[in-house]
């Protein structure tokens, strides 16, 4: 099990700006919370059943809720689903939704907490325990210290690696691939102890846990609590919410509260539990888990009314126990205490010297790369998929050919409109793949204020550009020349960019929506409808552009797609001449014979193009930087929500 | 271990734990017929079981493919063969509750399906199951026995009791009245304490809607509908809070108790559930450690020198004790050993029972748990022979029908978004090739016009039906698996049910293009443009249909989808000239319905009419007849689209229908 003691954590603890709070004689930390409330209001049926829709009800989640706790305790909330837990726990961190319905103050250490000082203040860890899946345990956590400590040297950061590594004895797997659910990696419990100790890195003061157990079997389950009471017997507190925790446990934790509709019902160390339910008049049988016991007692049977009613009295009456009882007037006492001592204990902060902004986008970088680049399917993938696509196109088409009256415009404009519409496509793809659970782990860490949202999203940006261009060169080389477009190598190298640069902007547009669009779903029919609509008010290969509306006309300049078609036909028919039909063939014959030059097509329907040409190819690799900054901006609002 | 050797007897602190209980736990009076179950009793049996799983088997051949494994090396590693099953004797009789506890990877959900007849990959070594003295068959598993699973498979979008009323039309035999079914349906959700959310949907990951226990109960209340003989259960308390979990396995003792057979797999139960079980069976790695009754498990293990230790959950300490510790090397040594010793010790002991079940005393022979014949005089006559009882398959097909509809309905999010999706699709499209100016649409944007008609919807049409497909999957798999219904009435109201959607969705997408891009303004011809597109987004419908029935996965079959669609859309005739095609694209192309659709729209937009066009100050008068020509679409006379078109529709209907006959899909959990 864990290593009893790790003095290196205690001494680096001690170093930082909340040091001072632990030396002997002082206070110690504490949260007190008095008389949280908090309620939501929803409809009562769906919609379909219109007159249960019109009706809303307010419902009570928190109701009168107080309790204190000290640093060196761990408190474990109990309670049936529904019974308001995970709101406590969201409210003593400040993240409730609705603030306007919230009643009540939570203090540390007799302060109230300004908005932005919670996440510097609490380690909140959630119930789903995002990690990135190719990477090592101890890589994992040398990438969090980094980006929570400044640059020290890299061995201070190994040491305090290593040290977290013992203490929560994840040494053994140090160099295992932490994995997902089609990868093989560590088990369960040892995940859930990887996320534990990546919220250590911060030496925070206060941890909050949201049903760490949950999932786990009974034996790691125990092993954690374990874990977590020593780490909160070493000057932390530590809040949990717990389902179904064993009767082992019973005695591990300081302060056990019971939840049940949102009434706290009893909050007290466990003797003081017996010995409160005993006199209230249900002693604990001896075979039997107290736990359990307590939290059926307090449960509301909701199978029928009578029951419902029967229930709920019962628990009025141990709440009504508890308000009368000496323990609670304790703790009262004990907040009134903190809130009025004249020289209020600091708040006790995590640590937190991160880097500058740049250096943390470096490391996001190097994060981000290492942990794609383990993923050698998904390598090859991105880097083919491209040519897969060619392939078909190749298969199809075979050879273009120089007779018109054969169709040698129809398949060069279909071509040019393949070429066009598909990269943005798989770019897309890409995005739509990747990028989602990197989302989530920047959510997630940006919470606990380790870098900003839109940093993640930077490095991500930088990480794919190899990819892309390697992709499309593979692509570009390939049909190119199997096709057998304008045979010339500066033509070639225009054609490739102009592929590069509307795969880059596919995936770019796609992460713009992605910042504010959560479900990777609809991100992903959103961009096809996109797509394909700017393909075809853009091009101007399935709709002459001079003869479209107005308003239209108008937003065509906004597409990428009309830059880079442009650019493409005038790559391709500038200067080529074609053959029409037999040498008897007219042009009354075959309507199509009008374009023997390729410079017809041109002014035909492109008569902007050819002087454009230069301006065409800017202004489509503008649409770069644009796109990466409103990227930026989509990410720096979803900071706010 | 031994320290806390203060041992209380069993049976004192059980009856006083019943007392206390009884004051929360509210033992209801057995006043709902269904709970007893009038069929001849059922007797369930394993002989000298041995069981061997193929590990490898059980990894998804399309996983294979992708570790890049080839599939002439899958058979060949012997490692992967692990026995998970050794030696297990086993007789319970309805009317008893058989609880099987052990840590997890202790060959319980194995056991189950073994039983069940749904081995994966698994084989019989020796021994075998017996039900009512017969060999157990999927027919015979599918007549009697009652599985609910771990993982929960309901319609997201149908409240909980329709849910339930859905399943009761289905699953219930013909001469039950209506009301009869609703009044089983409220007792279930009564039953369940579902009243709360009896009226909220049921939702998934996605969609937000009741809670993950209270799914577990509307899954355990779908089986305990139909009242069968056998009920079994997969972990049916994990995911529940402790007080629902108790209610469940009361509940589960009082069906127990109504002469039914109920076998339950449990991770680790608490005390109080423990007390409610009669027999319990303890195995550990595929061992049995114990099998017998639940309250002579502390005795027997105290006789071998492992007494409970006081406070503390009794099936808790002695499934800690013959688990496997994996944490070290010498620790699994240590513990594979213990357990080994405990499972030799076992056989040793009940060698001499017949029924293989260890008891306290030896006079002690009848059963404890003594089957109480009900002696309420009007129970519902449950039929022996379900089957034939069941509702045909017209009725069938009217249920599901409903089901489905109600189902897409409720989906109001899905249903606006594919229908804004349409009519921003046919705006765009309109406005773009706006043809009420005075010059009208060029020959060659009247030809695009028709072609991205055509092409451009079915694309998210079919990433669409496609999803829906598969999330839908699970149901039905286990669905057809139990026997509930067959699959011509699921594939038939399957595509009746989406007609009314389709014919929305082509109606919003397809008046607004024709008014707007002012194609030629008489009904003959909208109506034979209109039952153009209605046919090929049906195709593409009817493809997707067929392509998620063929494939795995979600990925697969979005990429078939994909694949195919391409082809046919690069084949359709506008893309590439029809001439330019060499043989393979040329044969793809007949069967392509992008392509048909687009030479009977051409034919019908341009036969009849005569452009003209301005060269410099020379006005050629073109006839349309020459543009279809042009792209070589004159082949055939316009009446050869709509019959090509419907044969494409009907073959992939076809295709579809044997792919759900032949093709058991199930959804990627199960591997």
């Amino acid at each position: 099990m864990s290593g009893r003691a790790s003095p290196t954590l205690e001494n680096s603890g001690s170093t930082g700006r909340t040091g001072k709070g632990m030396t002997v004689g002082q206070l110690p930390n504490s949260i007190s919370v008095q008389g949280v409330s908090y309620t939501i209001r929803e409809r009562v049926g769906p919609w379909w059943n219109f007159s249960l829709y019109c009706k809303k009800w307010t419902r009570q989640i928190l109701k009168d809720v107080s309790f204190h706790i000290e640093s060196g305790q761990i408190m474990g909330i109990l309670g049936n689903s529904g019974s308001g837990k995970t709101a406590l726990l969201d409210a003593i961190s400040g993240r409730l939704g609705h603030k306007d319905n919230f009643f009540g103050d939570v203090y540390v250490n007799g302060h109230q907490l300004k908005r932005e000082q919670f996440r510097d203040c609490f380690s909140y860890m959630p119930q789903t325990d995002t990690l990135l899946s190719f990477l090592t345990v101890q890589e994992s956590l040398t990438y969090t210290a980094l980006l929570t400590l400044k640059m020290c040297s890299s061995s201070s950061i190994k040491k305090k690696v290593d040290a977290v590594m013992t203490e929560l004895s994840l040494s053994h797997i140090a160099d295992k691939i932490i994995g997902s659910w089609n990868v093989a990696g560590i088990s369960g419990g040892e995940r859930r102890r990887v996320s534990v100790a990546a919220q250590l890195l911060q030496d925070p003061k206060i941890m909050l846990l949201d049903e760490p157990t949950t999932g786990l079997d009974c034996l790691t389950a125990n092993q954690l609590v374990l874990l977590l009471s020593e780490l909160a017997h070493r000057d932390r507190i530590v809040i949990l919410t717990i389902h179904q925790p064993r009767s082992e446990l019973f005695k591990l934790f300081d302060k056990i509260a019971i939840m049940s509709f949102g009434e706290m019902v009893f909050c007290g160390n466990p003797m003081e539990m017996i010995s409160f339910f005993s006199d209230c008049g249900y002693s604990c049988p001896e075979q039997s888990n107290p736990f359990d016991f307590y939290v059926d007692l307090t449960s509301v049977d909701t199978r029928s009314k009578e029951h419902e009613l029967e229930t709920y009295s019962r628990v009025q009456d141990f709440v009504s126990a508890y308000r009368n009882s000496e323990i609670f007037s304790k703790v009262l006492a004990a907040i009134e205490k903190t809130k009025y001592t004249k020289e209020l204990p600091p708040i006790p902060f995590k640590k937190k010297d991160s880097p500058n902004g740049f250096d943390q986008i470096l490391i996001l970088l190097r994060r981000t790369t290492r942990n794609l680049s383990r993923d050698k399917i998904g390598i090859i993938m991105r880097l083919l998929q491209n040519l897969l696509f060619g392939l078909f196109i190749a298969f199809f088409l075979l050879r273009l050919r120089s007779d018109v009256a054969q169709g040698a415009v129809q398949d060069r404009v279909g071509l040019i409109y393949q070429c066009v519409s598909a990269p943005p496509y798989t770019g897309m793809l890409n995005a739509v793949a990747l990028f989602p659970p990197l989302r989530a782990i920047s959510d997630q860490e940006s919470k606990d204020g380790l870098y900003k949202k839109w940093q993640m999203l930077v490095a991500y940006i930088i990480h794919f550009l190899p990819f892309s261009v390697i992709s499309v060169a593979i692509f570009s080389t390939f049909i190119y020349w199997t096709t057998g477009l304008y045979p010339d190598a500066s033509r070639f190298g225009i054609f490739f960019a102009v592929v590069l640069a509307s795969h880059m902007i596919g995936e770019l547009l796609t992460l713009v929506i992605l910042g504010m669009v959560q479900d990777p779903n609809i991100v992903q029919s959103g961009i096809v409808l996109l797509n394909s609509a700017g393909v075809i008010v853009g091009t101007g290969l399935v709709r002459t552009i001079e003869e479209m509306p107005a308003p239209l006309k108008l937003l065509s300049f906004f597409t990428f797609q009309k830059y880079s078609s442009e650019v493409l036909v005038v790559n391709e028919f500038y200067g080529l001449n074609f053959t029409c039909g037999g040498d008897n063939s007219s042009t009354a014959n075959n309507p199509a014979c009008v374009f023997s030059q390729g410079i017809r097509f041109i002014e035909e329907n492109y008569p902007r193009a050819l002087s454009w040409f230069t301006a065409d190819v800017l202004i489509l690799y503008a649409f770069i930087p644009v796109l990466v900054i409103i990227a930026i901006l989509s990410f720096k609002l979803r900071e706010n929500y | 271990m031994k320290e806390t050797t203060e041992n209380v007897s069993l049976d004192d602190a059980s009856w006083r734990q019943t007392k206390t209980q009884d004051t929360i736990f509210h033992s209801e009076e057995d006043n709902s017929l269904y709970f007893t179950y009038s069929g001849k009793s059922n007797v369930l049996e394993v002989k000298d079981l041995n069981y061997q799983v193929n590990t490898a088997s059980q990894i998804p051949w399309y996983e294979k493919l992708a570790q890049m494994k080839m599939p002439w090396t899958w058979k060949s590693d012997p490692r992967s063969h692990v026995t998970v099953i050794q030696n297990l004797n086993l007789k319970v009789r309805s009317g008893q509750m058989l609880a099987i506890i052990g840590t997890t990877a202790g060959g319980k959900t194995s056991l189950l399906d073994v039983i069940t007849c749904r081995d994966h990959g698994g084989k019989i070594k020796s021994g075998q199951v017996m039900i009512n003295n017969k060999p157990s068959t999927p027919q015979l598993v599918r007549k009697c026995i009652a599985h609910v699973r771990q993982d929960d498979r309901l319609l997201p979008h149908l409240t909980v009791r329709e849910t339930l009323l859905f399943i009761a039309k289905l699953r219930l035999p013909k001469f039950f009245s209506d009301s009869q079914r609703k009044k089983r349906v409220e007792d279930v959700i009564a039953e369940l304490r579902l009243r709360q959310c009896a009226n909220t949907r049921v939702g998934n990951e996605c969609l937000r809607g009741i809670s993950g226990g209270e799914r577990r109960r509307v899954s355990i209340g779908v089986q305990l509908l139909w009242n069968p003989g056998i009920l079994i259960l997969d972990e049916p308390t994990s995911g529940l809070d402790s007080f629902t979990a108790h209610n469940l396995v009361i509940t589960l003792s009082r069906l127990a108790r109504g002469n039914r057979l109920v076998l339950l797999s449990l991770h680790q139960p608490r005390s109080d559930i423990f007390q409610l079980f009669d027999l319990v069976l303890l195995m550990s790695s595929g061992l049995t450690a114990y099998c017998g009754t639940a309250k002579d498990m502390v005795q027997y293990f105290t006789e071998l020198g492992y007494p409970c230790p006081r406070y503390s959950n009794p099936a808790d300490f002695y499934v800690d004790l013959t688990s496997i510790d994996k944490q070290t090397a010498e620790k699994e040594m240590e513990s594979k050993k213990r357990a080994n010793t405990l499972a030799n010790l076992f056989v040793e002991k009940v060698k001499h029972f017949d029924d293989f079940l260890w008891k306290a005393t030896e006079g002690d022979n009848t059963d404890n748990t003594v089957i109480k014949q009900r002696n309420s005089e009007e129970v519902i006559n449950m039929p022996h022979d379900l089957n034939d009882q069941l509702p045909g398959a017209l009725k069938q097909f009217t249920i599901l029908l409903s089901r489905q509809v109600s189902n897409d309905f409720r989906d109001l999010s899905t249903l606006l978004i594919h229908g804004f999706e349409a009519l921003l699709m046919s705006l765009l499209i309109g406005f773009l090739y706006y043809g009420h100016e005075k010059n009208g649409l060029s020959i060659r944007d009247t030809t695009a016009l028709l072609y991205m008609i055509g092409a451009l919807i079915p694309f998210t049409i079919i990433l669409d039906v496609v999803a829906k497909c598969h999330s839908e999957r699970a149901m039905l798999y286990h669905d057809l698996e139990g026997g509930m219904y067959s699959v011509s009435p699921y594939f038939f109201a399957k595509i009746l049910g989406e007609l009314p959607e389709h014919c929305i969705f082509v109606v919003i997408y397809g008046i607004p293009i024709y008014w707007l891009a002012n194609l030629v303004p008489d009904p003959e011809h909208f109506l034979l443009n209109f039952l153009l597109l209605w046919l090929v987004v049906y195709s593409a419908r009817a493809m997707a249909l067929w392509v998620a029935a063929l494939l795995p996965t979600l990925q697969l079959s979005a990429f078939l989808g994909n694949v195919l669609f391409t082809s046919f859309y690069l084949s359709g005739g506008f893309v590439i000239n029809l001439n330019s095609l060499w043989i393979v694209p040329f044969w793809v192309s007949k069967i392509s319905f992008l392509r048909w659709n687009f030479e009977g729209m051409m034919q019908v937009q341009f036969t009849d009419t005569i452009y003209e066009m301005t060269d410099g100050n020379i006005t050629y008068q073109i006839p349309g007849k020459l543009v279809t020509q042009a792209l070589d679409l004159d082949s055939h006379p316009l009446y050869v689209s709509y019959f090509v078109l419907t044969g494409i529709i009907c073959s992939f209907l076809l295709l579809y229908y044997l792919c759900l006959r032949f093709i058991k899909q199930k959804s990627t959990q199960d591997w």
